[in-house]
């Protein structure tokens, strides 16, 4: 059924599933997502995000379920008019320069290229009118995610943005990514890089062999489970004691504290003589392992 | 026309004009080869039915070299795939092909109208001249057609190769290069039943003032129904996989 709000979800798929051949790429995929947010498409090699993805984009249809782009029935003309896309990989006609694919994609989407702009954003003012031919592949990935926004687009999909980034492009580009969220686009990107999700999304959906397991919003996951990454030095022949559970890697001390607070009191109340302690949010795929095991317990 | 045709035109036309290895033998070989064979061998009327010829020999290899070529890349390249998610008609990057083919078309043909000019004393009517370019308009579906089931079937890698592999032996069983008169009769009772005489043919008939056959048709007509199907059947195989 069809109401409001539904029609203002930049993308909102419910039940999809998609087979090749004998293989089932996907079977059991909802999500959505929120106007002005990003969401992080994450899983393992060969859990099902690309498929996801690519039916996102409206490049396969698929077997069963919907999925709707701001109302619109994904791939149909007017939910391409409002959408851009970087797919995993990417080639381009050698012969082409990139200036003149920033004013082929704008044209397509009936805009004006806002070449100068996009190459500043993604590092292109030096490669804009060399073909593409030599370029290398953090060039060409550059080239791909200056495209994705060419159109002025309401929701773009990035697949794997930063593969083949250097340090800097990958900054860069998360900088660029979250600006065009905060100004009230919407973004589906897959990574595998924990950190990049955590710099750009808002929420996860998390799809393990072709099945969603989790969606949530990434603040609404750290406040239902406020655990924190303890670590700290200990002198030498000095061992925590054992209701701390803590590790050691060789250098320093580690443990997952769920109420932080209570056991620096008890620390100090045991007199262990620890120093150079360090509280830091769990990492977000230590967090999504420590919630599915505490969903898996339930 | 529309600003995203205009775009799809622009980038083929600026791929294909950076790419020698296209229009050097698409749009020159046809006019270079008349020079060399067709020009110089006889009197008027030989060198216009030559021209003629070697007209629909160009028509033949755009179809075949940017249809069947482009095609087989399209299958394989991640630049196609993403083109897909652009806004715009999915009839508008084939209608902007078809729109640059007739470019490459009509400057090969020109081409060879131009040295046929100027190396020998054919002199043509307009009416002539326009039921040659009627052939010319007319030979461009059937050859698009056998391009784009050429570039189905075929990789990109292969599709030069086998390109050229159906081409150049279309191109003399249909009497494109020799005149059928001069086949040995058993290469003669095959030409008859190919697409490239059945062109010929029609050019010809424009050139000689003669009334196009419908077997002609009939046979033009049944090549593109036999590509037609091909492209259906290999990309229903290929939506299976």
């Amino acid at each position: 059924m069809t109401d409001y709000n539904f029609k203002e979800y930049p993308i909102r798929a419910i039940g999809l599933a998609k087979r090749f051949g004998h293989v089932n790429a996907v079977s059991n995929v909802n999500l959505k997502v929120t106007p002005g947010s990003a969401l992080g498409l994450l899983g393992p090699n060969g859990a099902g995000k690309s498929t996801t993805l690519s039916m996102l984009m409206g490049l396969s249809k698929p077997d069963a379920g919907e999925i709707l782009v701001f109302g619109h029935e994904a791939g149909s003309t007017p939910a391409r008019q409002i959408t851009g896309a970087t797919p995993q990989s990417t080639d381009f006609p050698d012969q082409l320069t990139p200036r003149e694919l920033l004013r082929y994609t704008a044209a397509c989407y009936g805009k004006a290229p806002k070449t100068e702009d996009l190459a500043a954003q993604f590092g292109l003012q030096a490669l804009l009118d060399r073909r593409v031919a030599g370029f290398s592949g953090g060039e060409i990935r550059r080239v791909a995610l200056a495209l994705a926004f060419a159109g002025e687009p309401a929701l773009v999909f990035l697949d794997e943005p930063t593969t083949g980034l250097d340090v800097d492009a990958q900054e860069g580009f998360r900088v660029a990514a979250r600006a065009y969220v905060d100004q009230g686009g919407a973004l589906v990107l897959t990574s595998h890089h924990w950190h990049e999700i955590e710099a750009i999304c808002d929420s996860i959906s998390l799809i393990d062999q072709g099945e969603t397991v989790l969606n949530t919003r990434i603040d609404d996951m750290r406040a239902r489970a406020n655990i924190k990454h303890l670590s700290f030095d200990l002198p030498a022949r000095t061992v925590p004691p054992e209701w701390m559970q803590a590790t050691h890697d060789g250098r320093r001390w580690h443990m997952i504290a769920e109420d932080a607070d209570s056991i620096l009191r008890q620390m100090i109340a045991d007199n262990l003589p620890f120093q150079d302690l360090s509280l830091e949010p769990l990492p977000l795929d230590a967090l999504i392992k420590h919630i599915r095991r505490e969903e898996t317990l339930q | 026309m529309s600003q995203h045709l205009r775009a799809e035109c622009s980038l083929i036309l600026t791929i294909l004009f950076r790419q020698p290895g296209f229009w050097v033998p698409t749009v020159l070989f046809p006019a270079m080869l008349y020079a060399f064979f067709g020009a110089q061998s006889g009197d008027g009327n030989w060198a216009a039915n030559a021209m003629a010829s070697f007209a629909i020999y160009a028509v033949l290899g755009v179809g075949f070299f940017q249809f069947g070529v482009s095609v087989a890349q399209d299958r394989e390249s991640t630049f196609s795939t993403w083109q897909r998610s652009l806004p715009g008609h999915p009839a508008t990057p084939w209608i902007a092909r078809i729109m640059t083919s007739l470019v490459f078309v009509t400057l090969a043909v020109c081409l060879v109208i131009a040295v046929a000019l100027l190396m020998t004393d054919i002199a043509l009517s307009a009416s002539t001249w326009a039921r040659l370019a009627l052939v010319c308009l007319f030979a461009t579906i059937p050859a698009t057609v056998m391009g784009i089931a050429l570039g189905s079937v075929s990789s990109a890698r292969a599709a030069v190769p086998i390109a050229n592999l159906i081409f150049l032996p279309l191109a003399y069983l249909g009497g494109l290069w020799v005149p059928p008169m001069f086949m040995p009769t058993p290469i003669a009772a095959i030409s008859e039943w190919t697409p490239t005489r059945a062109m010929g043919e029609l050019a010809w008939a424009a050139i000689n003032g003669t009334a196009w056959e419908p077997q002609q048709m009939i046979i033009l007509l049944g090549w593109s129904l036999i590509a037609v199907a091909v492209i259906f059947v290999s990309r229903n195989y290929a939506t299976r996989l």
